[in-house]
């Protein structure tokens, strides 16, 4: 009997949750579909009913009077992605490197690099007017190497694993990216002065993206590469098989739902990223999102303008969403959410 | 030996995030320092802890501060209430589960900057639904927007109804990865559902909900996007968050010393919450061990 009843407190619950959930998304797509009647009219929730329903927001946008659609729709496509493409290659080559081997690296060896970058850094800028970008590189090359041979040394201190090097990447995700972002956009205004252009260009924006969806990558790739089992890869190692090969013929087709899964949640974190877009394009590598925040002040109350702007931006993602719930109630995710 | 390849594998994206996520800090770091504006140009000059003092000294940084503290930790209390009451139905198959899954993931994949859009046209106070809804209590007009605590309100409902999918999604793989026999015993001992959750199920899962809720927190207090299309961080800077703050001292004013000044002491904010919540998450995590 109590059982009954809590069974139907959970069900109205959940009802209500989905209506809440559901409402917002008809009402941008209903509303892309208004004529301006309908919308300064007050309220209006079904078509056909309520209001008579046009295409003309769609021709507007697609005509190109309302400004540049096609733009930032294309850079969004291809910046998400190749980025996407490259922080899941490359996070999972990390991955299955902290899966398969040990690395050990050791804490003075770190601070050694903290401090030989640092310092070197601020030396070469502020005593040498060394400009920004060579004296970041040149600091990267002293201190690098500097640090891996202390690393080779015997030296004291605790000794950092495997765990310690994926919370390093994990970690990147802590920071406010305001932070980062900020950084990032003095950087690349630096380099531009040196005369390599990053700001508003293709290059520029794969860089940052690939380094924003690294850590989800390394992350989540690592939990799928750990249900793979290790015996079919020793056995391609006795047929004296390359690690690469094996990495790239064996184990990535082995998780492959895990990989689909993994590309599909970066491509929606890139897709949808705005600060790093807002701080480092400005005209021509636009993204989507900050076009659709432009929509918002110069609109005003064009209620159905700026429901197309954004149906087209939604729309990519409720398909992603859509199949990754598919994919999770088969059981294809299952453990590789812990 | 075979070893070797290991460098291979993790060089690549170890670089790529050292130079394109921490060599910036570097400089940002040096540059918080001096003074630079880039308009009107002015020459860098070291300023030592000038910036740092400027902006502790500043009460629209306290300002920022508060709004965000208050958003973030309402709206990550409404979500993990609703997240979790939502994923215990949802565990105990209540009529409709399935549907419901596949519903509940939309609203984490949009881009915040849509959802506000769309907030934005449904608390219009004359021409939205929230109006219309509100009107059937006699509350006709409210100023959804223009108001400080109508507008932060607006904020919290945006990010509960925005996140709460990720509360569900993660609480759902926790509760089905608890082991059934504990539940079976239960029953048969003719535990009451209530009690059965209040001693077992909740402290099993508490590891997993301290851990999200600290990833919510932490994601939570990045926000931006929302409040720079909903309000601007209006009426005045009411609800100004961190993030908006900072964004708005390093392109309006151009005064790039300050706003790195401003991500750092940022970041500090960020890990003082960070290991007080920790702190805290283990004591309770603790004592329900006992």
């Amino acid at each position: 009997m109590r059982r009954e009843g809590y069974r139907r407190v959970g069900f109205l619950l959940s009802l209500f949750w989905l209506v809440l959930c559901i409402f917002p998304l008809w009402w941008v797509l209903v509303t892309a579909f208004k004529p301006p009647l309908a919308v300064s009219g007050g309220a209006t929730y079904v078509p056909f009913w309520d209001f008579q329903p046009t295409l003309q927001a769609f021709r507007d946008a697609f005509s190109g009077i309302r400004g540049d659609f096609y733009g930032p729709i294309i850079s969004s496509v291809l910046i998400s992605i190749v980025s996407t493409a490259l922080a899941v290659l490359l996070g999972s080559m990390a991955a299955y490197a902290l899966i398969r081997f040990r690395f050990s690296i050791r804490l003075l060896a770190g601070l050694l690099f903290a401090l030989l970058s640092i310092g070197g850094f601020v030396v070469l800028t502020e005593l040498w007017n060394v400009s920004v970008p060579y004296a970041l590189l040149v600091a990267l090359f002293v201190a690098l190497p500097a640090a891996v041979w202390a690393n080779g040394r015997n030296l004291p201190g605790p000794i950092m694993g495997n765990d310690d090097v994926t919370f390093w990447f994990v970690s990147q995700r802590m920071f406010p990216p305001i932070v980062s972002a900020f950084a990032l956009f003095l950087l690349y205004a630096e380099t531009g002065k040196a005369g390599l252009r990053l700001l508003d260009t293709f290059g520029g924006m794969v860089l940052a993206y690939t380094a924003f969806g690294l850590p989800f990558a390394v992350w989540l790739m690592r939990d799928f590469f750990e249900s793979v089992p290790v015996e079919v890869e020793e056995a391609a190692m006795v047929d004296d098989i390359g690690r690469m090969r094996i990495f790239a013929q064996i184990v990535l087709p082995m998780s492959l739902p895990g990989l689909i899964a993994t590309s599909m949640v970066v491509l929606a974190f890139i897709w949808n990223e705005f600060l790093f877009a807002l701080l480092l394009t400005s005209s021509k590598w636009q993204t989507l999102p900050i076009l659709l925040a432009g929509q918002n002040s110069s609109r005003g109350d064009e209620w159905w303008a700026v429901s197309v702007a954004t149906l087209i931006s939604i729309i990519p993602m409720i398909l992603v969403a859509t199949f990754l719930g598919r994919m999770m109630r088969s059981g294809m995710l299952s453990g590789s959410i812990k | 030996m075979n070893d070797r390849v290991k460098h291979l594998f993790i060089w690549p994206a170890f670089l790529l995030v050292l130079v394109i996520t921490l060599f910036p800090l570097i400089y940002a770091l040096t540059v918080s320092f001096q003074t630079i504006r880039i308009v009107p140009p002015t020459p860098p000059r070291f300023v030592g802890f000038d910036n740092y003092g400027d902006i502790l000294a500043n009460a629209r940084f306290w300002g920022a501060i508060g709004t965000t503290a208050t958003i973030v930790v309402i709206s990550v209390v409404l979500q993990y209430v609703i997240g979790l009451s939502v994923a215990l139905a949802l565990h105990h198959n209540v009529p409709g589960a399935s549907l419901f899954r596949v519903t509940f993931l939309l609203p984490m994949f949009l881009a915040p900057v849509c959802v506000a859009l769309i907030a934005k046209m449904i608390f219009h106070p004359v021409l939205g639904p929230a109006n219309e809804f509100f009107t059937l209590f006699g509350l006709e007009n409210l100023p959804f927007l223009t108001d400080p605590n109508f507008a932060i309100a607006v904020l919290i409902t945006i990010e509960t109804w925005q996140w709460t999918p990720f509360v569900v999604l993660l609480m759902l793989a926790g509760l089905q990865g608890l082991p059934a026999e504990v539940f079976e015993a239960a029953r048969v001992d003719n535990i009451s559902a209530w009690r059965r959750f209040r001693d077992i199920t909740f402290p099993m899962l508490l590891p997993l909900s301290a851990a999200v809720i600290f990833i919510r927190l932490i994601e939570g207090f990045k926000i931006i996007d929302t409040v720079f299309v909903l309000t601007g961080g209006g009426p005045g800077t009411s609800t100004e968050t961190l993030t908006l703050f900072a964004y708005n001292e390093g392109f309006k004013k151009f005064n790039i010393g300050m706003t790195s000044a401003l991500s750092f002491l940022f970041l500090i904010v960020v890990i003082v919450f960070g290991t007080l919540y920790l702190a805290g998450a283990r004591k309770l995590t603790q004592r329900y061990e006992q």
